[in-house]
């Protein structure tokens, strides 16, 4: 592929212009939404007609959404970073070291990624209530840890293995222990692909719903999706349609920063640990 | 660690793994045991808090009756609450259900993703562009993309049912029209990601092939089916596992759009209304069991009948 | 409105927050206050004016307690999934729970709610209603205060229907005569695949004669008044009377429908009446009248809705939260609830009271008395003596999830097969083994 001519530079266009409306007619129209007017919300169009940021406003004011979004990145920041710490000791074992149960590990983490979540609300429900961990951080905590374990020891793994060992060797024949070399050498070179399975992680928990509706029941740990969800209208019969809206759009937001900083080390992550032939 | 590890390691990395045969095991050899254990063990003390623990006290919970509303009649029933949802319509159509949306948009996300990882892949300008547009709808929260697609489709505030093709009805309050909504909503969300596991399987597929296949006179699309698929097939079997599974599970989608209302349950949503709205545990943990054993058997499917090679599960990793 | 006390909700947040890992630390800080009155957690559905009855009674608590009022969701079945779920979980922070009145057999039945016994039962009682009263029953004994009961009623423009027929057939009769002169002519009810159909059927099965359980409440009843009643359903679902949204219609959309000209009646409840006076750009406002609920034989029996207050079981305040929940219901907040939100008494003298809010100025739009805001109170204390309350039984939410699918949509019920597989259906919500869709 040499030279680039004009012609495959349209067609390419074209197709870029595809994927771009296709990614962005429905957030576009999230956000649409969320601009218009009370007044307007049943005119049906695309661009508004009355714009405000009135839904913006109200959302956290009266609406109540600061505390929901406060638990869902608290939440989401530490479940991701326990997760990142364990699921990091777990993918070194798993890329480097050969020890019998290694394939056990695999296999059941896999079962777990696939593992439907409504399978757990019940035992969960139950569990919590009984030990008071019910509608608390550490409930929802604990829950994501797990569901993305896996996600981090597969894509974590894969990133280890791309690791030159030899200045692991290199740093133990200076008399380093294995832990040593693991933490000074390995850990500085690992730390793009953690950041990576870090990103991936957080995703992953700031996505969540099942969890978040079914093991919460007050603003105290219910985590920004599900609050949309218990959004009450401004009186009995309105529907909180501009709140719904504006609220959607306040949790896409650090996706899209995300995806605009890192959108590299996410495709590499995706592409990495998912797939090998 | 003593020195004798240290040498271990390096024989290790070095690429010379002791055979398989069976021989005593030297210190090192039982230290990087021993690390390896030490290593995975908070995380498999995690993963078996919370999910193996739950699994044995949910088969424990549907072998009784046990609803929150009746505490006093608590008690064993055996295996009644598995004949009980076996025997029951809703239960059977909710899988249907799930089947469907399942089925249909695994398919659709196979074309469509195939054709968005091409792009992705192949796009001679924006690369960069292409790919972090991709990323939104996977990132995007589901449930605040399914907000919108049901705004969309209400009759007078959306933009989509205001087409001419179906005014006048509200598209979400029939069954056929909301399966399709549904799974739009599901196809539209999970394609990248079905299209970046491809662009996986695209990246090995190695490019001399490709040009050997056209001095050959190959077309484009003999290219693409006798070269590119074939060396894609364990990628794509990959993404098929992934994404069958995580549909079978659908949940949020369901929940915004109708929230199982005209026949659209899912397994998940029944699951979820017979547990936290009938507060039944008995019957709720039966359907949590069942779908768990359904979840099971299509990752045996995929992996003993096609073959699909579990990710990871090789044993020396690649190197 | 809803109610919010910035610096109450930052405190509690703050030590919700420090205390985040310890579960026992925010039960109690949602509990009670940290200062020595204690805090009264009301839960109720959004209304309003609650938040100013809310301020009467902690006004006249005087220092005793002082009740925050928590909003629940919208839609009655989050708000009941919201209130078990934290129920179930033995939470201490809920005091006061608003209940839709078909949930009290569900929570009394789990010992989630404590039943209301010596003075603070006779208050209750005193002078409410027969038919609210006995919704807030179970087992013979009382677990609420009824706080607003509800019927639903024909309204209809008398334009058009100038004596609208007082049964279901007869509407479909005048509808096709509109229909043949092209004027508006359909009959709005609440077809829609959720609670309100429940309601509709229910009626009318009482309407035949008849009940979905028998008198127990551990039972199936139904037989032949329910056959009767589904081809009712289903003959008014093929007819002209029917709007062709039936199958997606609940309370709102029927009142917009009449509101924007396109019907000519619709049962609903009273609160349609202060919103069609709100509307401006109604042309037939004069017009709009109200009369008994239809029937099959003759006028019907209407449906029967409301909500009571119940005490939480793990109320850390009973005395205080019983105290609260009385004043909430006392004749003056009823009366602000029923003329300034539209919610019926269920006190009857409330009915009868002329005095204007403010009783020191002369009654009108800004002043509200039963008679300015209530003309058709009459008409619903009528409507209470003969209403339909729902099936009872701790399963209701089971047995109402059954009825509406096997309903839905109205127009392809066959009667018989449809009564016989929801007989079974039934059956199984009652033991527990019904399994929800």
């Amino acid at each position: 592929m040499a030279v680039v001519t004009t012609r495959q530079k349209a067609s390419w266009s074209v197709a870029n212009t595809i994927v771009a409306l296709y990614a962005l007619i429905p957030v576009l129209w999230i956000l649409s939404l969320s601009l218009k007017d009370k007044s307007t919300f049943t005119d049906g169009h695309f661009i508004p007609r009355g714009w405000t940021f009135q839904n913006f406003i109200d959302i956290f004011q009266v609406g109540g959404f600061t505390r929901p979004l406060l638990n869902s990145i608290g939440i989401a920041v530490i479940a991701t970073f326990i997760a990142i710490v364990i699921g990091t000791f777990a993918a070194y074992a798993i890329a480097r070291l050969e020890f019998p149960g290694k394939r056990l590990m695999l296999g059941a983490s896999l079962l777990i990624a696939m593992f439907p979540q409504v399978s757990l609300v019940t035992p969960m429900f139950q569990v919590e209530r009984s030990i008071g961990l019910f509608n608390t951080w550490p409930g929802l905590i604990l829950p994501y840890i797990t569901f993305t374990l896996p996600l981090t020891i597969y894509t974590l793994s894969s990133f280890l293995r791309e690791i030159p060992w030899e200045l692991e060797k290199a740093a133990k024949m200076d008399g380093a222990t294995p832990f040593q070399a693991f933490r000074q050498v390995i850990v500085p070179l690992a730390m793009p692909g953690v950041v990576t399975t870090a990103i991936l992680a957080f995703i992953q928990c700031w996505n969540d719903f099942v969890f978040a509706i079914s093991l919460t029941s007050t603003t105290s740990a219910r985590t920004a999706p599900a609050a949309i969800a218990f959004f009450t209208g401004a009186s009995q019969f309105e529907d909180p349609t501009g709140s719904i809206a504006a609220a959607a759009i306040v949790i896409t937001i650090p996706i899209i920063i995300f995806v605009l900083i890192f959108q590299r080390r996410i495709v590499s992550g995706l592409t990495s640990g998912a797939v090998k032939g | 660690m003593t020195q004798a590890t240290v040498q271990s390691k390096a024989r290790l990395s070095s690429g010379s793994v002791a055979g398989k045969a069976k021989k005593p095991l030297s210190d090192g050899k039982r230290s990087e045991r021993k690390l390896g254990w030490l290593l995975c063990l908070p995380a498999a003390v995690v993963m078996v808090v919370v999910t193996i623990y739950p699994i044995v006290y949910s088969v424990m919970l549907s072998l009784q009756r046990y609803d929150l509303r009746f505490p006093d009649k608590k008690g064993f029933v055996g295996f009644a609450n598995y004949a009980t949802v076996l025997t029951n319509s809703f239960w059977w159509r909710a899988f249907a259900v799930t089947m469907v949306i399942t089925v249909v948009s695994v398919v659709f996300e196979l074309v469509l993703g195939m054709t968005l990882a091409m792009v992705m892949h192949r796009t001679v300008i924006g690369k960069g562009f292409v790919r972090t547009l991709a990323l939104i709808p996977y990132g995007i929260v589901t449930v605040a993309a399914a907000y919108g697609w049901q705004y969309a489709w209400t009759p007078n505030t959306g933009y989509l049912a205001q087409l001419p093709l179906w005014s006048g009805s509200a598209p979400l309050t029939h069954q056929a029209s909301s399966l399709a909504i549904i799974i739009l909503a599901e196809i539209w969300k999970t394609t990248p990601f079905m299209a970046l596991l491809l662009m996986a399987g695209l990246a090995i597929v190695p490019e001399e092939l490709q040009k050997a296949a056209a001095m050959d006179g190959a077309s484009p699309w003999q290219r693409f089916t006798k070269v590119t698929l074939p060396l894609m097939k364990p990628a794509i079997l990959v993404a098929l596992l992934f994404r069958v599974l995580d549909a079978v599970r659908v949940y949020d989608n369901i929940y915004v759009l109708t929230n199982g209302a005209n026949g659209t349950s899912s397994l998940s949503i029944t699951t979820y209304h017979n547990l936290i709205s009938g507060l039944n545990l008995g019957i709720g943990s039966t359907m949590s069991v069942l779908m768990f054993i359904t979840v099971a058997l299509i990752a045996f499917i995929f992996i003993k009948v096609f073959g699909t090679a579990a990710p990871g599960s090789e044993n020396t990793g690649r190197r | 409105m809803r109610p919010h006390n910035h610096r109450g909700r930052l405190r509690t947040s703050l030590a919700v927050g420090a205390a985040a890992i310890m579960a026992s630390t925010l039960v109690t800080a949602c509990g009670s206050g940290s200062t020595g009155t204690p805090t009264i957690n009301l839960y109720n559905a959004p209304q309003q004016n609650l938040a100013a009855m809310v301020a009467n009674c902690n006004k006249a608590a005087n220092g005793k307690y002082q009740i925050k009022l928590n909003t629940l969701p919208r839609t009655a079945d989050q708000q009941r999934e919201q209130l078990v779920r934290r129920l179930a979980a033995g939470d201490s922070g809920l005091d006061i729970l608003g209940l839709d009145v078909t949930w009290t057999a569900e929570l009394a039945e789990a010992g989630w709610i404590r039943e209301w016994t010596g003075a603070d039962r006779a208050e209750a009682e005193k002078g409410t209603l027969a038919a609210p009263l006995k919704t807030a029953q179970w087992d013979g004994k009382l677990y609420a205060a009824p706080y607003n009961t509800n019927v639903q009623l024909l309204w209809y423009r008398a334009d058009l229907l100038p004596k609208p027929a007082d049964t279901w057939a007869g509407l479909q009769k005048q509808a096709e005569q509109l229909a043949a002169a092209n004027k508006p002519h359909y009959v709005e009810a609440q077809g829609a695949q959720y609670e309100g159909l429940t309601v509709w059927f229910n009626s009318l099965v009482a309407s035949a004669g008849g009940s979905v359980l028998d008198s127990s409440g551990t039972k199936v009843s139904m037989g032949q008044p329910s056959v009767k009643a589904m081809q009712t359903l289903r003959d008014f679902a093929n007819s002209k009377a029917a709007d062709p949204s039936l199958t997606n219609t609940q309370e709102d959309p029927a009142r917009l429908q009449l509101e924007g000209g396109f019907a000519a009646a619709e049962v609903n409840w009273p609160y349609v009446y202060p919103a069609m006076q709100a509307n401006t750009a109604v042309k037939f406002k004069k017009d709009f009248k109200w009369a008994p609920y239809p029937g099959i034989d003759g006028p019907g029996k209407s449906p029967l809705g409301g909500s009571n207050f119940a005490i939480s079981k793990y109320s850390a305040h009973p005395a205080e939260a019983f105290d609260a929940a009385l004043c909430l219901r006392s004749p003056a907040n009823q009366k602000i609830a029923a003329t300034k939100d539209g919610l019926p008494p269920t006190i009857e003298s409330v009915y009868h009271d002329d005095t204007p809010l403010d009783a020191t100025k002369k009654a009108g739009p800004d002043n509200p008395s039963m008679a300015t805001a209530y003309p058709m109170r009459d008409a619903i204390l009528s409507a209470l003596k003969t209403a339909a309350p729902r099936p009872v039984t701790p399963t209701y939410q089971n047995v109402s999830t059954v009825i509406q699918a096997a309903l839905s949509p109205p127009g392809s019920i066959d009667p018989a097969a449809t009564e016989t597989y929801l007989h079974d259906q039934v059956d199984n919500a009652l033991q527990s083994k019904g399994v929800l869709p």
